[in-house]
């Protein structure tokens, strides 16, 4: 599939892919498209890292993974629905009541309330990598805030004026429509008697890393994009924006703030960014939140261990796309195996984000091993393991020709009462040799990634049947020396 | 469409920063212009400082050197008012209300903004200074062009213009108050041998050298040119022709009338400056009330629109 790609790359040479390299690095900087980065007490706004070589997935495979993510977040939200009000997960011996008690983000305040449809994370992300066995699994799930979609339309824009000739060549699956069917869902979310329902969106300022994105995404839905001190919740419970015109009702908040900003009458009282008496309205119906707060409970490294079992209890399906096999200290024998396998294994706190506190056991020292599983045994509860996984590398423009770079893949699902899946995602990838690190904060950088159909016109089709898949406690899927722990989100 | 306060705020003041470096550029184009057809003893750089603003503190560096006054107008960072502070401001304010702008406008002032950035302290010298600040007025032209053939004539694109014609009116009394002002008050039968080309100068800076000739026959003569900048409303920069502008999109405004009272008052004050036009010491003070009255009328929009 990948042939054509790397021929066009051979005919033009070298010379030629980066002068458009160039093209697409100024056409970045007009647009204006960037990203903030915090650094010597200053925000700066960056241009946005774009490598113009696209990466390449198959459509069948593909329309697989469609159906797998939109199965994985319809299972995740009846867990949140079900977590929040009966409980049944936990009465019926599938899910273990006291996971809940350390969660960082269970929220008290959430019991007992129905979001539409049942729906709590209405927008979320999901990383996948492909490992060295050629299968993509799920690597985590991003409930809360999940940002980088804006990146991956750009990209496109700026692909398609890249290499105008491969999009004739390849049937390649559009990603446009994703702000419509954004501004579809979030219409849908508003209280049943509003009509042409207003819909805002509510970033925390200027200042946030992800601002770009917040202002591209009203621009796009034609919706406002309001900062706390623009709402005020009245007497009535509605929520209401500061319009040169008065104040004017507000039906659907998109929030791109965290949970504990929301509102300081109930979460943390300092806040400036959220909007007093918000949690209230919520409550009362008179308002939707995406996504819904308390969403959060379900993206949690321990939690994410749960996740086929959920596919399996709330849908009776079994899981179309696999998680990385994930042994739950917990439990006797998962955690005996991890303590005989320690070199072989990324140790995770459960509790801990952004890759604190992560062993790579092939990396670690013998010392650090052995603290490590004096850490497992005195609090099983709090870890969890998992094989280390080789992710795959693309093709990818560095200053000493095209060589191969880690990458990994972010798709977009919007869950209603339907579910759409981008075609495609946030694509990163790492700009140093061997690096596994693609945050774009340290030097990583993105790519476009094409679902592409219909490849063979010879009439040749490729597999119709979905990849094997292995369930945990089969071996892992690579003996690579490398860890996935590093690609994690931002 | 309803418009947050805030946004209101933020595109009626961007439209500002971008008018205000437009026409410190006109302004500087033009001087330089003259100043280059007069002997080098009657060559002051100094009243250029002035016509930036008042308000603003002068480092006592700044003399009437050329070269110090053209990187305090242009490449200033400590200046509020250099050409780089503003369009950075422009682009500061435009960012926070994309969702709302076209997108090609946006991509505009991002434009500007790269450019200004990385050209103006290299600027300052004399022989690159005319293309800069011919791409700032051609790259503000350009933004008012994306805006008046793409937007919607909505309540944004209003305070757009608010902000455009308010700070335009606000320059034109400027450059009348300091440079006209100056030029007419002469000691009695002293005969300026330059004012001629003075007074083009005063004229080329607000772009009105053309527009004047057609409206006027004869020779260039200081009073009738105040009289054409302060009050032919057919000319775009005039003030008389702002104040119309103004008007015209207020009454596109919700709950206007406060704002309208404000406009009426700016007026009044304009027509009292009428017998100022052959006097310099008077049409200087007169210019401060003008100014007063339009910083009134700032103070109404806010109080309005924005605060409520």
């Amino acid at each position: 599939m990948a042939r054509e790609l790397i021929e066009l790359l051979h005919r033009i040479g070298i010379d030629e892919v980066r002068e458009r390299q160039r093209v697409s690095d100024r056409e970045i900087l007009t647009m204006g498209i960037s990203f903030t980065v915090y650094s010597d007490g200053e925000n700066i706004d960056r241009a946005w890292p774009f490598d113009i070589i696209p990466r390449l997935i198959d459509g069948n495979e593909w329309s697989l993974v469609e159906r797998g993510l939109a199965q994985r977040l319809r299972a995740l939200n009846h867990f949140i629905d079900d977590i929040y009000n009966d409980r049944r997960i936990i009465a019926d011996g599938v899910f273990p009541a006291d996971l809940l008690d350390g969660s960082a983000n269970y929220r008290t305040e959430c019991e007992g309330v129905h979001p539409k449809f049942g729906v709590w994370a209405h927008i979320s992300g999901s990383d996948l990598v492909r490992a060295g066995d050629g299968q993509l699994y799920v690597l985590e799930d991003n409930l809360r805030v999940p940002s980088g979609v804006s990146y991956l339309l750009e990209n496109r824009g700026v692909a398609k004026r890249t290499f105008p000739e491969l999009f004739q060549h390849y049937r390649i699956r559009p990603v446009d429509a994703y702000t419509d069917e954004l501004n579809r869902l979030l219409s849908s979310l508003a209280p049943d008697d509003r009509h042409e329902p207003r819909i805002v969106v509510l970033t925390p300022g200027i200042y946030n890393s992800a601002y770009f994105e917040h202002s591209f995404l009203a621009q796009r839905m034609g919706a406002e994009l309001v900062e706390g001190q623009d709402l005020v919740v009245g007497d009535d419970d509605c929520v209401y924006m500061k319009t040169i015109q008065g104040l004017e009702r507000v039906d659907v908040i998109y929030r791109r703030i965290d949970d504990l900003f929301l509102d300081p009458d109930v979460f943390l009282p300092d806040s400036t960014l959220g909007v007093a008496g918000l949690m209230r309205a919520w409550k009362a119906g008179n308002v939707a939140i995406a996504n819904a707060p308390g969403a959060g409970v379900a993206d949690d490294k321990v939690v994410y261990a749960w996740v086929p079992d959920m596919v399996r209890y709330y849908l009776g399906e079994d899981p179309l796309i696999p998680n990385v096999p994930t042994y739950r200290c917990m439990y006797d024998d998962e955690r005996e195996y991890v303590l005989a396998n320690l070199g072989e294994l990324v140790l995770k706190p459960a509790n801990e984000s952004g890759g604190y506190g992560i062993v790579i056991g092939s990396r670690a020292s013998a010392d650090e091993l052995e603290a490590s599983a004096e850490s497992i045994r005195a609090d099983p509860r709090n870890w969890v393991a998992q094989p280390i996984l080789d992710l795959s590398t693309a093709p990818t423009l560095v200053d000493e020709g095209i060589e191969p770079r880690h990458l990994d893949l972010r798709p977009f699902i919007l869950t209603g009462e339907h579910s759409y899946v981008t075609a495609g995602g946030l694509t990163r990838v790492a700009l140093i040799k061997g690096s596994l690190i693609v945050n774009s904060s340290q030097g990583g950088g993105s790519k476009d990634t094409w679902i592409v159909d219909n490849h063979h016109p010879s009439g040749h089709q490729l597999s119709q049947s979905p990849p094997s898949r292995s369930p945990p406690s089969q071996s892992p899927p690579s003996q690579s020396s490398l860890s996935q722990s590093q690609g994690g989100s931002d | 469409m309803a418009l947050l306060s805030r946004v209101a705020d933020r595109m009626y003041w961007a439209a500002r920063y971008v008018e205000r470096a437009e026409d410190s550029a006109r302004v500087l184009r033009a001087y330089g212009d003259v100043l280059a057809d007069l002997p080098t003893s009657s060559s002051r750089w100094s009243p250029l400082v002035s016509i930036s603003g008042s308000d603003v503190r002068l480092p006592p560096v700044v003399g009437s050197d050329e070269s110090q006054v053209a990187q305090f107008l242009i490449a200033d960072r400590e200046h509020p008012n250099s050409i780089v502070n503003t369009v950075e401001q422009c682009r500061e304010n435009l960012r926070t209300c994309r969702e709302v702008l076209p997108r090609e406008a946006w991509q505009t002032v991002n434009d500007l903004s790269i450019y200004v950035r990385g050209a103006a302290v290299t600027s300052v010298d004399r022989r690159r200074r005319d293309r800069f600040l011919s791409r700032v007025i051609d790259e503000s032209r350009r933004l008012d062009g994306v805006m008046i053939s793409t937007m919607t004539r909505d309540e944004v694109f209003e305070m757009w213009r608010l902000g455009r014609y308010i700070e335009r009116a606000d320059m034109t009394t400027r450059v009348l108050g300091v440079r006209a002002a100056s030029l007419l008050s002469l000691p009695p039968g002293e005969v300026d041998e330059f004012a001629e080309v003075q007074w083009m100068g005063v004229l080329r800076s607000l772009s009105a050298l053309q527009m004047y000739q057609r409206a006027t026959r004869g020779p260039i003569e200081g009073p009738s040119v105040v009289r054409f900048l302060l009050f032919d409303h057919r000319f775009p920069r005039s003030v008389a022709g702002c104040l119309a502008e103004m008007r015209t999109s207020i009454l596109r405004l919700p709950e206007y009338s406060s704002v309208l009272g404000a406009v009426e008052a700016v007026d009044r004050q304009l027509r009292r400056s009428r017998p100022a036009a052959d006097d310099g010491a008077v049409l200087d003070k007169a210019m401060d009330e003008v100014q007063n009255a339009l910083a009134g009328l700032d103070n109404v929009m806010h109080e309005q629109y924005v605060v409520h």
